[in-house]
């Protein structure tokens, strides 16, 4: 029992949040990331418009917000980080808080890397013409650079100018000094932010939390004032319904909603385990997720109407050359074709001298807005190349692209407290740490450590890792972290149990929507969602990833190297294999002093 | 009678001879295509003639420039195919022989030389005025001597690391003073028992744990 409570720590001296908002607004800076931006919008696209709400919706319910609940119940009442609080509800299953450190950490060394291509962008915003709105002339001044001429100005930046990426994950080059400079910054601001626990980090998550908001209103309003936004919204929210037939959409609501929030890797419990014992997190959690999945909603208008105007504006452009072409093939005046009858003279011309237009041939473009608004992108292509596209062509590019990046800059840094706070609270509860050295220290030493390894991320093939992280390091092993966390709470350490602490910290019991859906539903959609990803992870075959070839000037599916398949299943089993391992150790430990006293009473009874 | 038939045939003739000379694709020729009305809209002028002739005196006078002769005049610069993309033909001839043309390479260069000058007259740029298969040379790009990113981001980290250090030192400060025994009230410092302070008066209590659930730990 004793040596029990040494290890928890003493309940009195932890520190707290200076008031509930703190934490509402910490949790809300740590739910509304990147995801929201690049991930929401993309998959509306793909899954029916504004139909795919529904699904999300109904995820939101019966997924999000009952495990979301329980991470902060779990905080709260242990007051401790992931490890210590999974170790006190059942030391078998202190593994699991082992997992989501790991898992973490893994997100802690990718993650600040975004935000290291964020200052970058942002830093080079402050020119008269953006760097990526034109390719640079080569070396004998006679024409833009080859690559960019063959692939477009912002991804030749993109891939060139800011990773100065290989052809394959197998081509090392060095360090970009521009990328590591970007980095190291990034970690001093996270040290900035942490330096002082919770009492610097509540400071900030006041400005984190609610600046991409006054961001995104700033440019909801910008975007649906550009020229042909309407069309991307339109298309965005025009529901395709039997999309809803398919089960991918279903799994990737889940996933989403899962991923979104942030769930099992311990940031939750770390932020709630500053809380004062009788906050009324129920009230908070349902808030938070809702803020949550609004911001999701309220991001995607953006995005799309920033799409419509990129796709009106590829377009136009298309049809400004395909009227260029003609003109010049037969001579006509100018102001004989114009935009809007460029189809109509096409068909003109082709019956007028059906040989001198075969001669076009391949250079008459085919121009289809509808083409231009399905090139649905995601991810890191999705803020970098796309977003950045049509900032170039909007009037007064410089600000719109600070502002833009300064907002994500700000989602970015948000998510990244949560992930560090989530690896430091659990290790400054141990006894041996927190003896030797003091909060400030510990915190310095974690983000040393996680800028040293993370500067591999911005070596030259640093951007193939850093999918690999992305697409390897936490999806399948948060799946079973938080399927584990669920059983336990509910089968191990018994609904009972926990019904009786929230009771306790809260002053109601649990409603029966809670317990059904914590001991039901969320359960079952979990087992499901992960029979899915191991059945998805095998069909799949070998797993592949996007190299940029810069002969062709895009990107190539390329398999992985067969130690670079060993080293994605390293980390998916260095995070699982935390639970096994610890549950056996501790078995033994326990029977092995079992055992010892066993013969001490044996001893006794014959002596 | 004889003299002035052959004139006759030579005001004829040059004409035609002048026409054989410039032709579509012709091997010492160039290809000019003005958009006016893509540079200028509402201010586009018209295109007739007198441009033409103006075209002519611009392009003797690149001539002139490059091959620093003066004889190159208006009746050298010989145009045709004229469409009404604006666009049309021209070929160079020689001052000193009227049959002969220049050839196509040192056509390029002065026209490269002058190509400024001649962009101007117009009031047009090099999209605008376009010698087909004279490539414009690009504007070298400028490269400062320190990327401007590289301010920005030393301003930024100066700033971040100015405030690391004031945090670091304020918190050592405040360290040293309550060592001294001066705080009463140490709220920011996480590394303080609170111990219960009621009116001010520190109530010295330790943590009883008669009180604690028993049952807060799973069974083995």
């Amino acid at each position: 029992m004793c040596a029990q409570d040494a290890t928890m720590g003493k309940d009195a001296a932890r520190a707290e949040w200076d008031n509930p908002m703190q934490f509402v607004l910490a949790c809300v800076s740590y739910a509304v990331g990147l995801g929201n931006v690049w991930r929401f919008p993309y998959l509306c696209q793909m899954h029916g418009g504004g139909g795919f709400l529904i699904p999300y919706m109904l995820m939101l319910v019966l997924l999000g917000v009952p495990l979301f609940y329980m991470e902060l119940a779990i905080g709260q009442k242990m007051r401790l980080g992931s490890i210590g609080a999974w170790r006190a509800i059942s030391p078998y299953l202190g593994g699991v808080g082992m997992a989501s450190v790991v898992t973490s950490m893994y997100l802690c060394l990718y993650y600040n890397v975004i935000n290291a291509w964020s200052f970058w962008y942002l830093f080079h915003s402050f020119q008269s013409i953006l760097p990526w709105a034109e390719c640079p002339v080569n070396s004998n001044l006679t024409g833009p650079v080859e690559e960019c001429e063959r692939a477009t100005p912002t991804q030749y930046f993109f891939y060139r100018e800011t990773l100065d990426i290989s052809g394959s994950i197998e081509e090392n080059g060095g360090i970009h000094m521009g990328q590591a400079l970007c980095l190291l910054l990034a970690w001093i601001i996270v040290y900035l932010f942490i330096i002082k626990g919770v009492k610097s980090t509540g400071k900030v998550v006041y400005f984190t939390a609610t600046f991409p908001y006054l961001v995104l209103i700033i440019y909801l309003i910008r975007g649906v004032t550009l020229h042909g936004s309407i069309n991307g919204v339109k298309y965005m929210f025009t529901p395709k319904m039997e999309q809803l037939a398919k089960p991918t959409t279903w799994i990737n609501a889940a996933t989403q909603i899962f991923f979104s929030l942030g769930l099992g890797f311990g940031s939750l419990i770390a932020f709630a385990s500053y809380n004062q014992y009788n906050n009324n997190f129920e009230k908070q959690a349902i808030i938070v997720s809702m803020v949550n999945s609004g911001t999701s909603i309220f991001a995607s208008i953006v995005t799309f109407s920033i799409y419509g105007f990129k796709a009106t504006f590829n377009y136009e452009s298309c049809l400004e050359r395909v009227r260029l072409l003609l003109l010049n093939t037969f001579d006509l005046a100018e102001d004989t074709i114009s935009l809007e009858n460029v189809n109509h003279w096409i068909a003109e011309l082709n019956r007028t001298h059906p040989e001198q237009f075969a001669s076009l041939g391949g250079r008459l473009e085919t121009c289809d807005l509808e083409a231009e608004l399905d090139t649905a992108v995601e991810g890191t292509g999705l803020a970098f190349i796309v977003y950045s596209e049509a900032i170039k062509n909007m009037p007064v590019s410089q600000l719109w692209s600070v502002l833009y990046f300064i907002m994500l800059l700000l989602l970015g840094m948000g998510s990244m407290l949560g992930n560090v706070i989530a690896v430091i609270t659990p290790l400054s509860d141990l006894k041996f740490i927190s003896h030797y050295m003091s909060t400030k220290t510990l915190n310095g030493l974690v983000c040393l450590f996680c800028l040293l390894l993370g500067l591999g991320f911005t070596t030259r093939s640093g951007n193939y890792w850093f999918t690999m992280f992305n697409d390897y390091g936490a999806t399948f092993s948060l799946l079973f972290i938080v399927l584990i966390e669920v059983i336990t709470v509910c089968y191990i350490y018994g609904i009972k149990r926990f019904e009786k602490d929230v009771e306790d910290m809260l002053g109601h019991r649990l409603n029966c929507y809670w317990k059904i859906m914590l001991a039901g539903v969320s359960p079952i959609l979990l087992i499901a969602l992960f029979i899915f990803y191991i059945v998805n992870y095998i069909q799949g075959g070998t797993p592949t990833y996007q190299a940029w070839n810069k002969e062709l000037g895009k990107s190539v599916v390329t398999e992985y190297p067969p130690y670079a398949q060993a080293f994605i299943g390293l980390l998916l089993a260095s995070s699982v294999c935390c639970i096994p391992l610890t549950a056996l150790y501790t078995y033994c430990k326990k029977r092995n002093l079992a055992s010892g006293k066993r013969e001490r009473t044996v001893s006794t009874v014959s002596a | 009678m004889l003299v002035w038939i052959l004139f006759l045939l030579c005001q004829v003739g040059a004409p035609a001879l002048a026409q054989d000379l410039c032709q579509r694709d012709a091997p010492n020729g160039y290809k000019v295509r003005i958009s006016l009305k893509t540079a200028l809209g509402e201010d586009a002028y018209e295109w007739n003639q007198s441009e033409m002739f103006f075209f002519q005196a611009t392009m003797a006078f690149a001539m002139r420039r490059h091959f620093q002769m003066e004889t190159y005049n208006v009746d050298n610069i010989i145009l045709c195919v004229q469409t009404s993309r604006v666009s049309f033909w021209f070929v160079v001839t020689s001052p000193d022989n009227t049959t002969m043309l220049i050839p196509k390479a040192d056509v390029e260069k002065a026209v490269r030389m002058s190509r400024h000058r001649i962009n101007n007259a117009f009031l047009l740029s090099d999209r605008t005025l376009e010698f087909l298969g004279i490539y414009p040379t690009l504007a070298a790009p400028v490269n400062p001597d320190t990327p401007p990113w590289l301010i920005v981001f030393g301003v930024v980290i100066g700033a971040v690391c100015v405030g690391i250090i004031a945090l670091l030192i304020s918190s050592l400060l405040q360290k040293r003073r309550k060592e001294k025994g001066m705080t009463e009230d140490g709220q920011d410092e996480e590394d303080m028992q609170v111990k219960g302070v009621e009116n001010g008066i520190n109530l010295d209590g330790t943590y009883n744990r008669g009180f604690t659930d028993d049952d807060r730990f799973t069974k083995l």
